[in-house]
């Protein structure tokens, strides 16, 4: 039986207790007096807030019934804010606010950016970052970056620069990371790479002991993506055989888990399945059969689930369907679940900790300004959902690069939920607990489990994996999608509701790299390559040797990346464990 | 019936967007076109190459991650460099290409960018319309070097169900071939089922990562109605193929069922049946025609459950057999696998 069919059966299994208790607080005399014990002193200490009209209420929404049944399915099946199975949130107060002292600071939200060389994304780090309290850098990386290419490979030359910083070698780390200090415990850095993230955070670690020395290794905080699976599921930026790069993300874990404690190994993301087409109940399906298969992996590699579970992060999409109001409550629940039951895991290990984006599919590029709305909505349902952290898309994405104007726009939306709103102010779990959510947070559950099924049947994630199972179920919902929009069964305003003729849009300023920049990034390449042309060659001697002696590789490549670049380690690497074959 | 418009369509280097290819592809076939699909992370090189190899009118590249204008000009100039400027060129990618890019990509000979929001309707028509005559007849593209040698390829066929590794098998040996023998010249001629009243997808590059080598040539064929695993054409390309210069050429089938016999007598010197351990029962097992014509059979997915029992099984079989048939089995998922070196030994001259 694979760990999927175990995890639904203890799912199977916790409603079944929870059933028990419902029966005992409603039979069992004793019981039902010390729950409603509890359940008084519950609600005591949950304290009262003022709203600015001057209405009292409770800080948390609790089930106004007396019913002990019904309290005790809420207790057992649902749990208070920060309580076993997390269905209402991972923290007992994750919005409320209290005031602090000074002027109001704008909450920093990550802004990702990437783009031209090194040089040219440090300027912008420092301008976004600027006016903020605490600094969140996100990075994206160009094309070749993310494919493990060097900026002087044949046929990329146009591509160093777009969408994404260029980074080569240890040397343009530093210049990326120029003037910020790592080890601060108010800086996070947040990268988003997979197929050679390895390679990637090596050099973030070298270039830091370069600036900061030895010790400042231990402190650093940050992200990285290094989601492999989806990656062969849904966005195809894979390098190395999967066995191969499950064993090298091993490494990377075990290292950080470790030696870099702050640390964020993995961003185990349903975001790319989805706006690969997936459906909210498959993002959700793939997302977390794919977390208890890297959890699996891990142990298997003798890592110890109470050290590295706290550092598993979650990142989904939140689109418009309905399924969305309760699609993270019902994953916190199965994973807290599946972490417990299976892999024994302690409460800190237990909790799916979440970053949400809004969907970047649901947006068009028709009288754009509708996005607006789109988003504000969507963020309404990660909030309701209580998500952990939030990246709201700007208004102007389906055509442009994001302009200043409709990020801070995309930014402004959370602060008016959050802040000016008084939904989350106030009173946590407005909704939890509600009938229809209730009955949302029942179906999507009974879907996932069913996906669960279906991918045991298949033989696991794996094995599913090389049927092609989640590639050909996205790539199926993808379509459905596309022909319920071409007749009108999923309406879109603008799109197909409702459409008026508007003239078009303004051609939008693009920023491109320009070509004598992208030949000085191939430029000051050679020149590395020529500088460490002897010990490069040895560095790469020295991986080679610990990749075929089962050493730990990503301790090994913080070494090799002192004078070896990107390209010149995912060739040697290749050499070793193959190259990458897509299914398509 | 006039002969199906065949175009490829790639997704270029250093992108993975795969997303609208993929329902274009869909598209196109559904109105009747060939599609030989390179899948994404495409080198210029690899898609002029496969362009000239597959003989199709035009290339449609959907290109998500910028670099368009460079990568449209460099299939353009590659294109002309190899005389086959006759290929059109057409292309989109969404919001990523502005007007101003795509008025400066057609000046270099792009025929068509088609911004976000154009209704597939259109794409299919414009290609109908716009390569429904063949530029001219292309040379063979047999690789340089090939032409004049004087070598009698071996052929070896490959066939089997569907999804039994036949494709990734392939390419393996290739790899191995080309690493040990520099001069190498290796022919590919590999089939993929039309749906009836429709197009085709040809698939089998997308999937292949050793096999587009300079030193490779690679024809898909669409059955186009023909049952039995080959196409109507199978065997004249077989013919002009054996008189190529190459040192060995590998004819893989479409999946077959369990009676098919695709390769008839004088076809192919060697035939190698491919299967996983998914058949069934031992008494499907029986029905499964090819395990007695081929000289190898092969069991792939070795490390999956099961594949131990079909290979005791398919063993006995070949044993009642008596034509000292061979038993194989692979990984050839894995790197290096030692199934696949096995193998490679077994036929290699």
């Amino acid at each position: 039986m694979s760990i999927l069919a175990r995890i639904s059966e203890s799912v199977e299994a916790h409603a079944r207790e929870v059933a028990q208790q419902v029966r005992r607080a409603r039979e069992d005399a004793a019981f039902r007096t010390k729950l409603l014990k509890r359940w008084k002193a519950i609600r005591r200490d949950v304290g009262t807030v003022r709203t600015p009209t001057g209405l009292e209420l409770p800080a948390i929404a609790l089930p106004t019934t007396d019913d002990p049944g019904a309290i005790a399915r809420f207790l057992f099946a649902e749990g208070l804010p920060g309580t076993f199975p997390f269905v209402n949130g991972t923290y007992r107060n994750l919005y409320s606010q209290s005031p602090s002292p000074g002027p109001p600071m704008e909450e920093p939200t990550r802004l990702f950016a990437g783009f031209g060389l090194a040089e040219d994304t440090n300027e912008r780090f420092h301008f976004l970052t600027r006016h903020q309290r605490s600094i969140r850098l996100s990075t994206a990386f160009d094309g070749p970056t993310l494919y493990g290419l060097d900026s002087d490979s044949e046929g990329v030359f146009g591509k160093i620069g777009e969408g994404g910083v260029a980074i080569d070698t240890v040397e343009d780390m530093e210049r990326l990371f120029h003037g910020f200090a790592l080890g601060d415990e108010r800086l996070s850095v947040s990268m988003t790479i997979n197929g050679p993230a390895p390679i990637i955070l090596a050099m973030y670690v070298a270039a830091a002991r370069r600036r900061f020395g030895p010790r400042v290794v231990g402190k650093l905080r940050g992200t990285i993506q290094a989601d492999i699976l989806k990656e062969v599921q849904a966005q195809n930026e894979i390098i190395f055989p999967l066995e191969a790069s499950l064993r090298f993300l091993s490494d990377m874990v075990a290292f950080t888990t470790t030696r870099m404690p702050r640390w964020y190994p993995i961003s185990i993301s349903g975001y790319h399945i989805a706006e690969a087409g997936a459906t909210p109940v498959q993002q959700a399906a793939y997302t977390l059969s794919n977390g208890f298969t890297y959890v699996e992996h891990f142990r298997q590699r003798g890592l110890d689930v109470n050290q590295f579970g706290p550092r598993l992060s979650f990142f989904l999409d939140c689109g418009l369907d309905l399924e969305y109001v309760a699609l993270a409550r019902v994953c916190r629940k199965l994973w807290a679940i599946g972490m417990r039951d299976l892999f024994e895991a302690d409460e800190r290990a237990q909790l799916f900790r979440l970053h949400t984006q809004t969907s970047g599919r649901s947006l068009i590029a028709d009288e754009f300004k509708n996005n607006l709305t789109r988003t504000a909505i969507e963020l309404l349902m990660a909030y309701i959902n209580g998500t952990n952290s939030c990246h709201s898309n700007s208004a102007d994405e389906p055509f442009t690069t994001p302009s200043e104007e409709y990020v801070r726009l995309a930014a402004h939306a959370q602060s008016i939920i959050l802040e000016e709103s008084g939904l989350f102010r106030h009173m946590a779990n407005l909704l939890g607990g509600s009938p229809g959510m209730q009955l949302v947070e029942q179906a999507v559950e009974r879907a996932i489990l069913d996906e669960f099924r279906v991918l045991d049947h298949l033989g696991g994630v794996l094995p599913a994996i090389e049927q092609r199972y989640q590639r050909a179920q996205i790539q199926a919902a993808a379509h459905r999608y596309e022909q319920q929009i071409a007749d009108g069964t999923r309406p879109v305003i603008g799109l197909n509701r409702y459409v008026t003729p508007v003239d078009a849009l303004a051609e939008p300023k693009v920023v491109r790299t320009p070509r004598h920049r992208k030949q000085h990034q191939v430029d000051r390449l050679r020149a590395f390559k020529r500088r460490h042309r002897a010990p490069a060659e040895r560095a790469l001697d020295a991986l080679t040797r610990v990749v075929e002696s089962n050493g730990n590789v990503f301790a090994e490549l913080i070494k090799t990346v002192e004078h070896c670049s990107l390209g010149q380690i995912t060739e040697r690497l290749f050499a070793i464990v193959g190259r990458y074959r897509p299914s398509v | 019936m006039a002969e199906p418009i065949r175009i490829l369509t790639a997704v270029p280097i250093c992108d993975g967007h795969d997303s609208a290819i993929n329902t274009i592809n869909l598209e196109f076939i559904r109105h009747g076109i060939e599609v030989v699909y390179l899948g994404y992370h495409r080198p210029a090189r690899d898609i002029v190459r496969a362009a000239i190899q597959e003989d199709v009118r035009a290339i449609g590249i959907s290109s998500y991650n910028g670099g368009h204008v460079e990568f449209f000009a460099e299939v353009i100039d590659l294109l002309k460099k190899r005389g086959a400027a006759h290929i059109g060129v057409f292309g989109g990618g969404g919001g990523t290409i502005t007007k101003a890019d795509a008025a400066i990509m057609q000046r270099k000979g792009v025929h068509r960018i088609f911004f976000a929001g154009s209704p597939l309707d259109e794409l299919t028509s414009f290609v109908r319309k716009h390569y429904c005559k063949r530029g001219r007849v292309a040379s063979t593209g047999f690789p340089r070097g090939s032409a004049g040698r004087l070598r009698t390829a071996r052929c070896i066929g490959f066939t089997g169900p569907g999804g039994a590794g036949k494709t990734t098998l392939i390419d393996e040996l290739v790899l191995r071939w080309l690493s040990s023998q520099p001069d190498a010249r290796i022919a590919i001629l590999s089939h993929d089922p039309s749906i009836p009243g429709q197009g085709a997808l040809l698939g089998d590059r997308a999937a292949m990562i050793y096999s587009q080598d300079d030193r490779v040539f690679m024809r898909s064929l669409a059955t186009r109605g023909r049952a039995g695993g080959l196409s109507p054409e199978s065997a004249r390309w077989l013919r002009a193929m054996k008189d190529g210069g190459f040192d060995v050429i590998f004819v893989e089938t479409v999946g077959v069922g369990q009676e098919a016999l695709p390769f008839r007598r004088g076809l192919v010197d060697k035939s190698i049946f491919v299967t996983g351990s998914s058949y069934g029962s031992r008494l499907q097992l029986q029905k499964i025609a090819m395990l007695d014509a081929a000289n190898i059979v092969v069991v792939n997915k070795a490390d999956l459950a099961g594949a131990s029992t079909a290979a005791a099984e398919i063993e006995e079989r070949l044993q009642a057999n008596q034509r000292g048939q061979h038993l194989i089995t692979t990984v050839a998922k894995s790197h290096r696998d030692a199934g696949v070196d096995r193998l490679f030994q077994e036929i290699r001259p």
